[in-house]
């Protein structure tokens, strides 16, 4: 054997010892402490590393909550959870490839990625891994009707996003407009949102102009926009995320169309939506998955008020929309954990599957889908510069401003 | 037919910005053959650094500019003076590779250094607007647009008529000859890379003023620079300014008269079309098309 | 039997011997790794296989195809699409996307290959974004920005998943096919002709070569070998969304790949794919927040220390004797 392939023999076998060395085993625990491994992929880096982070900063404060609070045991033990994080890179082949690097060192239950297309490819995954997950982050109807049955979304489905606004223009704006456009992005998920605001929007009675689509994550959406002019819309209300949402109140003024309001998923509740825009972001209404008015508690966090203080004495900034969910999705399966006093991801998958909760989020409870379709979307408006809750009336800090142009 | 005008000159006014983006990209890919997959990081930094201007101390975008201008120069001539220079001799991919690896490298920096939090800089004439008739010229796009013009003309006076400018331009053409008449070509070389890094800093400015940005949108500068400079054509200092209007245009008119979301499609079969009748781009010189690639 | 022929007999054995050794090892493996960790194994054998196919079009011939990601989406939604819409088997729909794609870059090959360097790249590009758009637009066929899943059990499914061992033999199995062809191609009439047109294209003609036939039967190749990996991939992830299989960080990572590992070899981009595919996971699962940041360092310096690539980098050095990393520096610096 000459020397180069003795070396590349070499190469090859090293290579294979240290792919065997990847994954080592978790670490073994004091006897009277269970550590309960929870496995979470999120984006750390790449398109989606800004909402990854906010999803990870969710997850650490429910485990910090949880192990400083928590005193109920398994098995005689004390439980503690920990939660481990791979980056996924925003990359769904990759969040998927994750949850099986996880199930490979006895990780069962899973705390999802962000990103409709990352938890639909993890959602695969689960299945076939018989892992255990809950979703804070892939809203998308498409993820559940696949008939998969190991996971569990906390949040108000896609098709509520848009919906929600409409129901909210025409329960609360006087006068009581007449005409709603709708600009999309066109991926998935915002088209998901679309097809649902336009239902609600027809049977309420209003005039529908549109929708129009422009590409996802582009930061031009004047061609949408001027296609929508000569209708003169009463209410522009877009599904898209925070560059086009941004994009789509900026050039709106750059090109005079001047609607009696602006109505938008996703962007306006991310603090630096306001701060982006500035005065242009008044009045500005938005959809959010939770607020910090929202009604209920639970025995981790307390009621929406406390949460929201104490991650924001923590973390240094507001707690966001994305955040809460995290927490939420975590706390599901912190009280699915006690319910089934098991770790075993098939009596835990059951746990959940029956839960019924209240917590600083709202309602937790999943229908037969794997959906909480249980709990409504708030309805937030920009006021000078701050996020307000304007709808559902119950929980409302605010009147809604009307109309945007006084 | 108001609507025609507007669109128009809408998709002129992104053409300027694009054109601004790409300028700096093609004169590196014309004078040294390299293509600078981190181009669209040195726009990302540029703005952050206005950014940071403007929140420290209150200094206007158009001011702020040549603060970013004159940082990245040093970054710019110091990636090329001490890294890239050191492989300039090798395969003509490599140069890829190690921009490629500036870029990782960048980008998460500027991750890990301003979170991926989403920015822009906000001006009070931010958003303002003047009308022709019934067309609306946003005020910020226009004037970057005029900057993109004023940049290209300053580049071809500063090339033809400047004594560093001379070198360049014979350095790009025949670098062995370039040496022989005394020219530092390692110099010449760091020089043009930190003047097109301090142009992606300018841009840079311009993108954050008029539309938001984080860490995670360099690749689209990088890429939009690519087919800007191409369909302009190198060794043209007019290519970037030609190629960016043509795109500018056509994407605005596809995305107002076809439905759906063709714009880009449009725009790719269009750079394809030229390409084919002219295989040089649209006012790029042969020789730099012809040159030994890869 | 003469010295010179024995020399070749035994020139020949080599890679079959190492490809022998290489496949039971990687059987071995099989046995000996959990799931997660076949999956990440699997999908370095598929940059192997992706890496020798832009090694065809892009190392023997010079033709740099910057949108190479085209025929991976393009044989990727071909089998999604017939597996769903028509429930073709998995098997069949595997060959006939790769048939798809070459059909494809003969189609687009005839006017882009007339296109030199960069043009030629930037074209290929505008294919690969244009065609994600097309996907986009057509959410009918392929399910638009929306995704489309592939059937994978049940009575809906004419193939059965094949689970994560599963894939990795049908990846496996795959990057020896590529490595199979790219041999067969470094060593025929064909490949001289390729390597021929990528050092002086007028000359090649001048010789003999049909330079316009030769282009486009390389690219069709790779694009066949892209188009087949595609398919795979897709059966692998269920659900695909336009974005990630036109996604053009999977062409740069091929063109990494065969650069770092020295192009226009058969052994380079095998090396390139499995150090940096490795590498990369290695990073991402030890230093969650800095691993890129450290891939980008550890490129630069590899760069910057071999820039031939590590294939070349190794003949150069057995041909002069000297492996000094200083020689190699100076040789390429300005």
């Amino acid at each position: 054997m000459s020397k180069k392939r003795k070396s590349i023999a070499a190469t090859i076998a090293a290579s294979s010892l240290l792919m065997v060395g990847v994954y080592s085993i978790p670490a073994a625990s004091a006897a009277d402490v269970l550590t309960i491994t929870i496995g979470a992929s999120v984006p750390l880096t790449g398109s989606l590393a800004k909402e990854g982070l906010l999803t990870k900063e969710g997850y650490q404060f429910c485990q910090e909550k949880v192990n400083a609070l928590s005193t109920s045991t398994i098995n005689g033990k004390k439980k503690q959870i920990e939660i481990v994080y791979q980056d996924d890179t925003s990359k769904p082949d990759i969040a998927a490839q994750n949850l099986s690097k996880f199930n490979d060192k006895g990780i069962k239950l899973i705390l999802s990625s962000y990103g409709s297309a990352n938890v639909n490819a993890q959602a695969a995954v689960v299945e076939i891994n018989k892992q255990t997950m809950v979703d804070s982050g892939g809203a998308d109807d498409a993820i559940f009707n696949k008939g998969y049955t190991r996971t569990f979304n906390v949040m108000s489905p896609a098709s509520e996003y848009a919906s929600s606004m409409v129901k909210a223009i025409a329960e609360l704006a006087k006068p009581k407009p007449v005409s709603i456009a709708f600009l999309s992005a066109d991926d998935g998920f915002s088209k998901t949102v679309t097809a649902g605001g336009i239902k609600t929007a027809k049977s309420l009675g209003f005039t529908v102009i549109g929708p129009e689509y422009f590409p996802n994550a582009t930061s031009d959406v004047s061609a949408a926009l001027n296609k929508i002019k000569a209708s003169k819309p009463d209410v522009i209300l877009g599904s898209v995320h925070f560059v086009e949402g941004v994009a789509l109140i900026k050039q709106s003024k750059e090109l005079g169309i001047v609607p009696k309001s602006f109505a938008e998923t996703v962007a306006p509740p991310i603090l630096d939506f306001a701060t982006t825009l500035g005065a242009l972001a008044e009045n500005v209404l938005g959809s959010s998955q939770w607020t910090s008015t929202a009604k209920g508690q639970d025995r981790y966090f307390g009621n929406a008020k406390n949460y929201a203080a104490e991650f924001k004495a923590k973390f240094g900034h507001e707690a966001t929309y994305h955040n809460a969910e995290a927490s939420a999705a975590c706390l599901a399966m912190v009280y699915s954990i006690e319910k089934a006093k098991s770790i075993d991801a098939d009596k835990v998958r059951s746990a959940l599957s029956t839960l019924d909760m209240l917590s600083f989020y709202g309602k937790i409870k999943f229908d037969s889908t794997g959906q909480n379709t249980y709990k409504p979307m708030s309805v937030i408006q920009i006021q000078k510069g701050k996020i307000v809750t304007v709808w559902p009336r119950r929980d409302a800090e605010a009147k809604m401003l009307w109309p945007y142009v006084k | 037919m108001d609507t025609f005008l507007q669109v128009t000159a809408y998709g002129l006014l992104q053409g300027g910005l694009l054109a601004l983006v790409a300028v700096g990209f093609s004169l590196v890919w014309g004078i040294m053959n390299i293509v600078n997959l981190s181009h669209g990081a040195f726009v990302i930094l540029g703005a952050y650094i206005a950014w940071e201007m403007q929140s420290w101390i209150g200094l206007d975008p158009f001011l702020g500019m040549f603060v970013s201008a004159a940082v990245l120069f040093f970054v710019g001539y110091f990636f090329q003076r001490f890294l890239i220079n050191l492989i300039v001799n090798g395969p003509v991919f490599i140069t890829l590779l190690l921009t490629f690896g500036i870029n990782m490298i960048l980008i998460q920096g500027m991750n890990l250094l301003f979170t991926a939090d989403f920015r822009s800089i906000q001006t009070s004439y931010g958003s303002n607007s003047f009308e022709f008739g019934n067309v609306r010229i946003p005020l910020v796009r226009l004037l970057a647009f005029l900057l993109a013009i004023v940049i290209t003309f300053a580049l071809v006076a500063f090339v033809k008529r400047t004594r560093t400018g001379i070198s360049i331009m014979a350095t790009g053409m025949d670098r062995g000859a370039a040496r022989l008449m005394g020219i530092q070509a390692r110099h010449v070389y760091a020089l043009t890379f930190g003047i097109s890094a301090a142009l992606a800093g300018m841009a840079g400015t311009m993108i954050a003023t008029i539309e938001t940005f984080d860490p995670s949108k360099a690749g689209k500068f990088t890429l939009m620079a690519f087919v800007v400079a191409v369909l302009g054509g190198l060794g043209n200092m007019y290519g970037a300014l030609v190629g960016g209007l043509m795109i500018g245009l056509v994407e605005s008119w596809a995305g107002q008269y076809l439905s759906g979301t063709w714009v880009n499609a449009i725009a790719f079969l269009v750079l394809i079309i030229v390409l084919i009748f002219r295989p040089n781009g649209l006012v790029g010189k042969a020789f730099y098309a012809a040159r030994v690639e890869f | 039997m003469s010295i010179s022929t024995q020399m070749k007999t035994r020139r020949s054995l080599i890679p079959i011997a190492l490809t022998l050794v290489a496949v039971v090892l990687a059987l071995v493996l099989k046995s000996h790794l959990p799931g997660g960790e076949l999956r990440a194994v699997a999908t370095i054998f598929m940059f192997i296989a992706l890496s020798q196919a832009w090694n065809i079009i892009g190392g023997f011939t010079g033709y740099a195809s910057f949108g190479q990601v085209v025929f991976f989406g393009m044989g990727g939604y071909f089998t999604a699409v017939v597996m769903l819409k028509w429930n073709f088997s998995f098997w069949l729909a595997l060959v006939l996307s790769g048939c798809f794609a070459a059909l494809f870059a003969i189609l687009i090959g005839q006017p882009l290959l007339k296109l030199k360097g960069h043009y030629f790249a930037i074209a290929t590009l505008g294919v690969a974004e244009g065609m994600r758009e097309v996907v986009i637009n057509l959410p009918d066929l392929t399910g638009g920005g929306a995704g489309i899943s592939v059937p994978i059990a049940g009575k809906f499914a004419k193939t059965q998943y094949l689970g994560d061992g599963g894939f990795y033999l049908l990846f496996l199995a795959l990057a020896i096919f590529a490595l199979g062809i790219g041999t067969l191609v470094s060593r025929n009439k064909f490949g001289y002709g390729l390597r021929a047109i990528h050092q002086n294209e007028d000359a090649a003609a001048a010789v003999g070569i049909n330079t316009v036939r030769s282009k486009v039967m390389a690219y069709a190749l790779s694009a066949f070998i892209t188009g087949i990996v595609g398919a795979s991939y897709v059966f692998q992830q269920i659900t695909i969304f336009p974005e990630r299989l036109f996604d053009v960080e999977i062409t740069v990572l091929m063109i990494m790949m065969v650069v770092i590992g020295g192009s226009g070899t058969v052994l380079g981009p095998l090396v390139g794919a499995l150090g940096l595919q490795f590498v990369s996971e290695y990073l991402r699962q030890h230093f969650t927040n800095a691993h890129t940041f450290i891939l980008g360092g550890i490129i630069i310096v590899a760069v910057i220390l071999i820039p031939q690539g590590a294939v070349n980098y190794l003949r150069e050095g057995r041909r002069t004797k000297d492996y000094s990393l200083l020689t190699n520096i100076r040789k390429y610096r300005l």
